[in-house]
């Protein structure tokens, strides 16, 4: 996955569109392809980096369903397999019957595409309803899969009580799933509309959330960093903040490059009140993240107190400056994140006119934007200091491995394909399991 | 820089730090000098009970140090009228003093501020000098006219409803504190909305000053920077920095920001106060009027109201800005000034 492709799942947001008449509306096909066909596993995984829009994984599922994948090698066909299987059942059924329609309108004939559509109609768990709510489109669907008369044969073989033909739609035949394909050809029964269920799974894998947040129910790491910002005791909290940090690294690769962090230390990231710490302690869980991670991690403060060392946040937000000392230290960095509640003051626009000149100094290091917030709600209208670099805001412990890997995707080079090639692959087992899908091989048998 | 202070206050010992700029508001923090022994506004001042509308007693509950009352310091409940003092005023230790000056900010809500639940604002500058010519007066309603046309100014309901503008846009005043950081060892600062010097704000030391920030840049000068510069800040976008190298970029940035500082230091000289001085024209047994236009001694009233040992409240009036000021001899001890248009 190139960096380019990387920002062009995460923005290019249009629809897909399949008209009754007409050709099919895919804005950016040609990017797909070329994506595609420089590395398809890689291309397939890209769809499970978080933050991905549901439309942009709907257009790398028709592009796995539309390509042949003659050639490749198992490995590569057992990961485009289990990519199209999770995209498939993950997405919400109203995209993925669009990706089914507009393989229909291609004429694309793959096996993956009979797979998929059988997957789709017959093992989602939601596939009666799914049939219900599109019974027309579920039936072109199917009969694009197995061809209009074997289609209707097995369902009326079926409803005859027969076994059907083919092999391949017997074998995906179960005794819950062969009602389906004959209720599939009923005729109106003239029930009230039935709605498309929602997607059956969050790709981005986001895990439970609080309905109310507060500063300490925002992932066990934050918490007890704030604990121990409020003064709480060492000697019990800072064993538990290392052991949370490692819960938090479970499972992240190790990547072989340097991150500069650029951290805004100034006194507003302590916030007040009720949120006192709460900005300043995921910023904090972030660090140590990283230092765990990256091989090197070079940090610059941005403020910081001046009385007594205190190593509190203080002062005011100069993250222009920062950001050029991180880049002109002794080692260039793969990527410099800067980490801020986006509130600049010295002066603001200087961060996005140092950014912006970087290019014409012959400076290619990127530059990304990790806004902390206190939850899901906060109004960032006055705190969106650069808008032009790219941005991802993070408020909970288990939002920060997804951060670090948004992190990465911007960056350019062996080590940082190799960490995200295995960091989506560690998340398309998580996607799997998330979905509690048995593990299947490229043939679609199981494992 | 120098501080826009009455000529014969003492400011040895001040400095200025560099500007910091959120929207239409620039800060410029103030260090030096604490003078101690001063109870701090949030912790040393409470509100004890409104005795009727208008009239308003504040308690010192410390064991030792006095306090000053903020210029033009407010008070805030749910279902309760809020009020605000047009004065200063020393409270020491242990003492409760009603203000029978006070004014409620709030038309048509009725009930009585109690102890509880109370948090404190300063009254936004565009209100300042009606409020402080107002000093003296024991009429509730007072102000009402000059918040209803304040309100009506930025497109509000023409009311005398303060709280259309501190509790309705509370969402957006209040990350002026975040905005715009107070800095380690603060005890003041010079507010700008736009080009123009809005307010000189000296307290006795860090502590008391951290306590009253919140309520000065939110709520004080918060919102005529929000009416004057609503939204996020758009950059302009021929203000930008081209360089071949990254030490290019750097010294663009430096060259920028020296420019920033130099901006700020015009508009100070611009501002041009001009505020007399103690024991000067104007002030009761001063000596005459001999000031020559646009000297220094061109205006003003400076005239002494309180006093507490050796601490001195001070009212200073003229036609460009006024405000009030606690001198120790000529020591600077506590300063709220402000634009008085």
């Amino acid at each position: 996955m190139t960096v380019p492709f990387a920002r062009h799942l995460q923005h290019h947001a249009t629809e897909l569109r399949v008209p009754r008449a007409g050709a099919l509306v895919w804005d950016d096909e040609a990017v797909h392809a070329r994506a595609y066909a420089a590395d398809p596993q890689h291309y397939a995984l890209s769809a499970l980096t978080p933050g991905v829009p549901a439309t942009q994984r709907a257009r790398v599922l028709l592009q796995l369903l539309l390509a042949s994948r003659a050639g490749l090698g198992d490995p590569a066909r057992d990961t485009l397999a289990r990519v199209t299987r999770v995209l498939a059942l993950g997405l919400a059924p109203a995209d993925v019957l669009t990706v089914l329609l507009a393989v229909r309108r291609r004429r694309a004939n793959h096996r993956h595409v009979t797979r998929t559509v059988l997957t789709v109609l017959l093992e989602h768990p939601h596939a009666a309803q799914i049939a219900r709510a599109r019974r027309g489109v579920a039936q072109d669907c199917l009969e694009h899969a197995l061809g209009r008369a074997t289609a209707r044969a097995c369902a009326d073989a079926l409803r005859r009580g027969d076994r059907p033909h083919p092999g391949r739609l017997r074998s995906a035949l179960r005794p819950g799933t062969m009602q389906l394909v004959a209720d599939l050809y009923r005729r109106n029964d003239g029930t009230a509309h039935v709605a498309l269920p929602p997607a059956g799974g969050d790709l981005d894998l986001t895990g439970p959330r609080p309905a109310t947040v507060t500063a300490t129910n925002r992932g066990d790491l934050a918490a007890t960093l704030v604990h121990l910002l409020r003064g709480g005791p060492t000697a019990e909290l800072l064993p538990a903040v290392e052991r949370y940090t490692g819960t938090a690294v479970a499972g992240l690769p190790r990547y072989d490059g340097t991150v500069a962090l650029v951290l805004d230390d100034s006194a507003s990231m302590r916030g007040y009140g009720e949120r006192e710490w709460a900005v300043a302690s995921q910023v904090a869980a972030l660090r140590r993240v990283l230092d765990r991670v990256c091989a090197r991690l070079v940090v610059v403060r941005a403020g910081g107190g001046q009385v007594g060392g205190t190593g509190r946040p203080g002062g005011a937000t100069d993250l222009a400056t920062a950001v050029l000392d991180a880049l002109s230290g002794p080692v260039t960095p793969d990527v410099v994140a800067v980490v801020s509640d986006g509130y600049e003051n010295v002066h603001p626009g200087d961060l996005a006119r140092v950014t912006a000149a970087l290019p014409g100094a012959g400076v290619p290091t990127p530059v990304v934007f990790c806004q902390a917030t206190f939850g899901h709600a906060d109004d960032l209208t006055l705190r969106r200091p650069a808008p032009a670099l790219p941005r991802r805001t993070f408020w909970h412990t288990d939002d920060l491995a997804p951060l670090v890997l948004w992190m990465l995707s911007h960056v350019d080079g062996p080590a940082a394909h190799a960490w995200i090639g295995a960091e989506l692959r560690r998340r398309l087992t998580a996607a799997e399991h998330a979905l509690t899908l048995p593990t299947r091989t490229s043939e679609g048998g199981p494992r | 820089m120098n501080l826009p202070l009455p000529a014969g206050v003492d400011t040895t010992g001040y400095r200025l730090g560099p500007p910091q700029r959120a929207g239409a508001l620039t800060m410029v923090p103030v260090f030096g000098r604490a003078y101690p022994g001063i109870a701090p506004p949030r912790s040393g001042l409470k509100l004890s009970r409104v005795v009727t509308y208008g009239q308003v007693e504040l308690t010192n509950p410390a064991t030792s140090g006095v306090a000053i009352v903020p210029l033009h310091v407010g008070y805030i409940q749910d279902a309760a009228q809020n009020h605000a003092l047009c004065r200063s005023a020393f409270i020491a230790a242990g003492q409760t003093l009603r203000f029978d000056d006070a004014c409620c900010v709030q038309e048509s809500q009725g009930g009585y501020l109690a102890e509880r639940d109370q948090w404190f604002f300063i009254l936004p500058v565009e209100l300042r000098a009606a409020a402080l010519r107002l000093r003296g007066t024991s009429q509730y309603s007072k102000l009402w006219g000059d918040i209803a046309a304040f309100n009506a100014r930025h497109g509000l309901p023409a009311r005398g409803h303060l709280e259309q503008v501190l509790t309705r846009k509370r969402a957006v005043l209040t990350q002026y504190q975040s905005r715009l950081e107070l800095l380690d060892g603060q005890l003041g600062a010079l507010f700008f909305i736009g080009d123009r010097l809005a307010g000189v704000e000296i307290a006795p030391d860090p502590v008391y000053f951290a306590e009253v920030w919140m309520a000065l840049v939110c709520f004080a000068y918060g919102p005529a920077a929000w009416f004057a510069a609503p939204g996020p800040d758009v950059a302009d976008p021929d203000d930008t920095f081209t360089a071949g190298t990254l030490d290019g970029v750097r010294a663009a940035l430096e060259r920028r920001r020296r420019r920033v500082a130099e901006e700020v230091g015009e508009w100070l000289a611009r501002a041009a106060w001009r505020l007399g001085s103690p024991g000067g024209p104007g002030s009761p047994g001063g000596p005459g009027p001999t000031g020559e236009p646009g000297s220094l001694g061109e205006l003003v009233e400076f005239v002494e109201e309180e006093r507490y040992l050796d601490l001195r409240l001070s009212t200073v009036t003229g036609a460009a800005a006024g405000g009030q000021v606690v001198t120790d001899g000529s020591r600077l001890v506590y300063a709220s000034l402000f634009a008085a248009a």
